[in-house]
């Protein structure tokens, strides 16, 4: 999974958590204004129903006091009269409640202007008649009976009233179409919300689980990964140990393959010389016989001297195999020299603990007569003990300390100090000397195989500091070297403390 | 020597047979040298075409060895000499240019009775050689048959 990727999962991730807020916040708000609504326009309906029942009410009252006022015109009975008064009584509070109520309707207003007036008039009949019945004159009262039918107050009165309850009705139905349109928009306004909220939530969880199944994929990759790491470490360590094996073999069989010839060269050379003495004594004899003219008695062996050109010819012939001897000795010093390295190369080594300091003490001890020879004075500091190859480390001190000996300044007196310290796991030894020092061009070349510096006064075959440096990186360790043209030298070793299979198997 | 000894001589280089045997005979030694170039020789003449030895029954050897042979290593050769009940006696001086010590002590756990390395300084190849000359001029060589 590319980094862009990631970064575009996660804003997606982001967005909709956003929305999702958003989403909520807007539904929550949507809600509490729908319910509201819905709440208002109940109210409404609530009051229309109220104002129908307030006409009715009235209605019933006028209904009441004109019945009641029938009955007393017939009966004159008081219950008539009193119940006739109480309806009166409870037609103008009646009408000033539904005034009231319907003080927010402007047609509703008219209407019950006109209702009130007409209500009036018949309240002034009531009166009347109620007033002509008191004072007996019932037939006025009668008269202003008929009136009242003719007038069709009541009538009107009660189309009034209906027509007031048909637009109280009118109203319900618009009321109660809105309050449950509102109620409705506040159901589904939730419904949806609450959807896009589910739909987010899911669209939410497919992407986690989409970025949780492409970490685990990658950390599955990761760990496939390394377990490949680790075998192709494996692998290429196992073929360069194995070429490793191979070029150690190979120097082994070539070097003893080589040396067989050399023991015939060298061999017939040899053999040659003791010839070239046998010839050049008989040519001397037969220059000596012609000389003197007459042949003598076997020549003397050793007696024989050889004169101008024939003298030239055995010099010649003398350091022609000379020549041959020493380079002969010399290709057999350097075949030594590399069995030498290619058997040590195969030699396992074995980590013990050792006392650094006895160790080179014993070692100075062996130098001690080439010390004294090159008047050289060794000190040696208190050193650390590590665990390492006992051997390995007889030879690296061993190699140093002879080559600090060995290429001291002639005439001055030597001083060789071996200092040790431990640092971070490692024991760091310093072999210094006052000697003749290395030019600094030369610091890499000195640890070459078969390549030596400065001045070729002493012998050696250029190997000792290429052993020592193989060995001290088989032992895990690194080693340097600073030095300045006769400035004296110091030798850097650096070795783990404690050395262990692992690291050789590393190092290998 | 007192008795007619064969020195056998397994060597591949003729330049090296040559040189040892022209040093063996001027250490004063001139006993028969019978020399072969491989192992495949050596071996039919040291056990005949049967492979039991039985043709070297009463002959006293004494046998020189090369390890490194064209077609076989010196140590089988060894090795299947010391294991022969007719060979056995015989001594067996190995002369080679390996000087690994693991090859010597091998050798010498086979029953090798001599470990020579080749010296390339000739002088010393030639000395070493002479004193083998002389070592071969005093020792007695038993019979191959037991």
């Amino acid at each position: 999974m590319t980094a862009e990727a990631q970064r575009r999962r996660a804003f997606w991730q982001i967005l909709l958590i956003a929305a999702g807020l958003l989403i909520l916040t807007v539904i929550s708000a949507g809600s509490v204004y729908l319910v509201n609504k819905a709440r208002e326009d109940g109210k409404w309906v609530v009051h229309t129903i109220e104002v129908e029942n307030q006409i009715n009410a009235l209605l019933l009252e006028v209904r009441r006091a004109e019945s009641s006022a029938r009955g007393f015109l017939l009966t004159r009975g008081p219950d008539f009269q009193s119940d006739h008064e109480k309806a009166v009584a409870a037609i103008v509070p009646a009408l000033d409640k539904l005034t009231r109520q319907i003080g927010d309707n402007q047609a509703q207003r008219e209407s019950i202007e006109k209702l009130s007036a007409a209500i009036e008039t018949r309240l002034d009949q009531f009166s009347r008649e109620m007033t002509f019945v008191k004072q007996g004159q019932l037939d006025r009262a009668t008269e202003l009976v008929r009136e009242a039918a003719r007038s069709n107050s009541t009538t009107t009165i009660t189309n009034q009233a209906n027509a007031m309850i048909r637009e109280e009705e009118r109203l319900f139905q618009i009321r109660s179409a809105n309050s449950d349109r509102s109620q409705t928009l506040a159901a589904s306004m939730t419904g949806i919300g609450s959807g896009l909220v589910v739909v987010l939530a899911l669209i939410s969880t497919w992407l986690v689980r989409r970025s949780a199944r492409a970490r685990d994929e990658a950390e599955a990759r990761l760990r496939d990964a390394n377990v490949n790491l680790e075998s192709v470490v494996d692998e290429r360590t196992a073929d360069l140990r194995e070429a490793n094996d191979e070029i150690q073999r190979f120097a082994y069989i070539v070097s003893h393959d080589l040396r067989s010839p050399l023991v015939n060269i060298m061999g017939f050379t040899s053999e040659l010389e003791e010839l070239s003495g046998d010839i050049f004594r008989r040519i001397g004899s037969l220059a000596q016989v012609s000389a003197e003219g007459a042949p003598l008695a076997p020549a003397g062996p050793g007696e024989i001297v050889l004169e101008g050109a024939d003298k030239q010819l055995s010099e010649d012939f003398s350091e022609a195999l000379g020549f041959i001897k020493t380079s002969i000795a010399k290709m057999d010093r350097l075949i030594s020299a590399i069995l030498n390295l290619t058997r040590e190369g195969r030699r396992e080594f074995q980590p013990v603990k050792v006392d650094t300091g006895e160790l080179i003490e014993a070692v100075v001890s062996t130098l001690a007569h080439q010390a004294a020879e090159a008047q050289a004075e060794i000190r040696l500091e208190p050193l650390p003990h590590i665990v390492s190859d006992r051997l390995a480390l007889e030879q690296i001190f061993s190699n140093l300390i002879d080559n600090a000996i060995k290429y001291l300044k002639s005439g001055v007196p030597g001083e060789i100090r071996i200092r040790g310290r431990t640092k971070l796991g490692y024991a760091i030894f310093e072999i210094s000397d006052n000697g003749r020092g290395i030019d600094p061009k030369d610091h890499q070349r000195i640890f070459d195989l078969f390549r030596r510096a400065g001045t070729q006064d002493k012998p050696g075959q250029g190997i000792g500091l290429a052993h020592v440096r193989a060995l001290v990186r088989r032992l895990g360790g690194t080693m340097s070297v600073s030095s300045e043209l006769n400035a004296g030298s110091t030798f850097t070793i650096t070795l783990p403390i404690a050395w262990n299979e692992s690291n050789r198997n590393a190092e290998r | 020597m007192t008795q007619p000894v064969t020195i056998i001589m397994i060597e591949d280089d003729e330049g090296h047979a040559r040189l040892i045997e022209r040093n063996i005979r001027r250490s004063g030694v001139n006993n028969e040298i019978v020399s072969f170039q491989n192992g495949t020789d050596a071996m039919k003449h040291l056990f005949g075409a049967d492979g039991s030895g039985l043709v070297q029954k009463g002959n006293a050897l004494l046998i020189l060895l090369d390890l490194n042979l064209p077609d076989m290593t010196g140590i089988d050769i060894l090795k299947q000499i010391k294991e022969n009940k007719y060979l056995k006696a015989s001594p067996v001086v190995v002369l080679t240019t390996t000087d690994d010590s693991q090859e010597i002590k091998r050798c010498y756990e086979l029953g090798c009775n001599v470990y020579i390395t080749k010296p390339v300084n000739y002088e010393n190849f030639a000395n070493a050689i002479r004193q083998l000359g002389l070592f071969f001029s005093v020792i007695q060589v038993p019979p191959a048959a037991p």
